[in-house]
């Protein structure tokens, strides 16, 4: 099963910038005359590595979260961030940052990591629920500031902020993705050097604690990284559900090992599902692409609850 | 030496007492036993507390675990799939025993690979003491340890704390008082948060004594305590 697993991912992300509305011939992309040639270096490549990219910091991401509070429903997304940076982005484009809105959805995801946090500091490690409640109650705080602005929008405007809210990996060449590439090493190099750490933390706070790691400082390094790298990716691609949630649950039931040796592991299916996901977007939208956001859910959700289904019958 | 000075909060009132080895603590439910365990961990930070001149809450990594350890009533993990054995291996720090050896010891070899979240109560309180063993910390406080064991059982960890071969200095919090009175080790009674009585074991297991401290509900039969029902 597990080879099988592998072998699977490495042709799906083989074939992947290769087929799509055009499919590309292998023995065309070194042809520097070709057409294809520009469609397989500047478009598909990086848009595959980009997809590959944010899926494993997603997916990390998810695992981080889930071990440092406790709770297996909390991902940077449950907790409000995505929304978060959709209202920075909203702000954005009603308010004529166009040039920056990059960096409004980067503030506006890292402050809501940076909320929560404050929040989280509060309570004591076992509360973890009333987090997760800080976190819906944000959200909800910030579905109704982007009613107002969608309010006072324009049809542009409107546009603009739904299509953003939908996900996209659309990019053009390799000079926009360089720093998602950077932050997907660098989560996958902090989490790796804090294996130890998370694999203490997965017993109780007081375990880790009586075994000597300092468990505020682990949390804040962990979750400053974590804030980060998600930040950059919403600002690049926007909001993109469900990968942070499902991944680690899926592989944590395929591999029945701890967390801690599924570090690599999920990175890696992370990004492999954001690839399948964004192959199917590319290969059955009649007109353009599905927007990778709905391919995500429409794909994980209902395998989700199948495994759901399935734990439940063993145990 | 383990000292606490004029320690108070919620629970407890102007904790002060200091040892150099093993002592039993004993109380009501919701006396603040557990509170104290805590706070002499580091668990709870406090100023009050200093272990060997350094205070637990401050210090990290094999500065802090070669001093204290607290074994809790109950095996907390948040990870579904992590083993008895792996979770050994977190705790093996000082001791020189091997993890198999411990588990031999205490009669739980089979349990090595099964998930820690699916043990038995007295399953998970016996590879709670396998840890403490492996962690040999100088003061390790154990928080009832015997609470969910057959008589058996019992038996056997009463002769491994008796011994000196395995742990360090033990802090004992119990509500079985003849493992207590076996054990011979200074009492510690608090009551409602306060220190009741500081003393040598014959004292307070005096039958005077029992009277003041638990009323009708124990007495001495044949050297042994028993509750009386």
């Amino acid at each position: 099963m597990r080879y099988l697993l592998i072998l699977t991912s490495l042709i799906i992300i083989a074939i992947a910038p290769f087929s799509g509305q055009i499919d590309i011939s292998l023995a065309n992309i070194l042809d520097v005359s070709k057409m294809d040639y520009q469609i397989f270096w500047d478009i598909r490549l990086p848009r595959v590595v980009l997809a590959f990219c944010v899926g494993a910091i997603l997916a990390l991401s998810g695992l981080v979260f889930q071990t440092i509070f406790r709770n297996p429903m909390s991902t940077p997304f449950t907790l409000g961030v995505a929304s978060g940076a959709t209202l920075f982005t909203a702000i954005g484009i009603v308010f004529g940052f166009l040039t920056f809105i990059s960096f409004f959805a980067f503030l506006g995801a890292v402050l809501t990591i940076v909320i929560l946090f404050l929040i989280a500091s509060r309570f004591h490690a076992t509360q973890t629920s009333s987090l997760l409640l800080v976190g819906i109650a944000l959200s909800f705080f910030y579905s109704a500031s982007l009613m107002v602005l969608f309010f006072i929008s324009d049809l542009q405007e409107s546009y603009e902020i739904v299509r953003f809210t939908m996900g996209s990996l659309d990019i053009v060449g390799f000079n926009s993705i360089y720093l998602v590439i950077l932050a997907a090493i660098f989560i996958l190099s902090i989490v790796k050097k804090y294996q130890y750490h998370i694999k203490l933390l997965l017993t109780s706070y007081d375990f880790a604690t009586l075994k000597g790691i300092d468990v505020k400082k682990t949390n804040y390094i962990l979750l400053l990284s974590v804030s980060i790298v998600v930040g950059i990716c919403v600002s690049i691609t926007g909001p993109i559900g469900f990968v942070g949630l499902i991944i680690p649950h899926i592989i944590k039931t395929i591999a029945k090992t701890s967390s801690d040796k599924l570090i690599v592991p999920i990175f890696f299916f992370g990004g492999v599902f954001l690839v399948l996901c964004d192959l199917i977007a590319r290969n059955t939208g009649a007109v353009s692409d599905i927007p990778i956001g709905v391919v995500t859910s429409f794909l994980g959700a209902p395998f989700f609850i199948y495994l759901l289904l399935k734990r439940g019958k063993r145990s | 030496m383990l000292e606490i000075k004029n320690y108070s909060n919620f629970i407890l009132k102007d904790i002060s007492f200091s040892l150099e080895s093993n002592l039993i603590i004993l109380g009501n439910n919701g006396a603040g036993k557990t509170t104290i365990a805590k706070v002499l961990s580091g668990i709870i930070a406090s100023d009050c507390v200093t272990i060997d001149g350094l205070k637990p809450s401050d210090i990290h990594g094999d500065e802090k675990t070669k001093l204290i350890n607290y074994i809790p009533s109950y095996l907390e993990i948040f990870d579904e799939y992590l083993t008895v054995f792996e979770f050994l291996e977190l705790s093996n720090l000082h001791s020189d025993f091997p993890i198999d050896t411990v588990l031999e010891n205490l009669n739980i070899g089979y349990l090595k690979n099964n998930s820690c979240k699916h043990l038995s109560s007295g399953e998970s309180q016996l590879v709670l003491l396998a840890s403490a063993i492996l962690h040999n910390a100088k003061f390790t406080i154990l928080d009832e340890p015997t609470s969910n064991l057959d008589p058996k059982r019992v038996k056997t960890i009463f002769n491994l704390l008796k011994s000196t071969e395995y742990l360090n200095n033990k802090i004992i919090i119990t509500h079985n008082l003849n493992l207590a009175y076996q054990l011979g080790y200074d009492i510690l009674f608090i009551e409602n948060g306060k220190i009741k009585y500081h003393g040598k074991n014959e004292e307070f297991f005096s039958t005077s004594n029992l009277q003041n401290f638990f009323e009708d509900s124990v007495k001495k039969v044949d050297n042994n305590i028993l509750v009386n029902l």
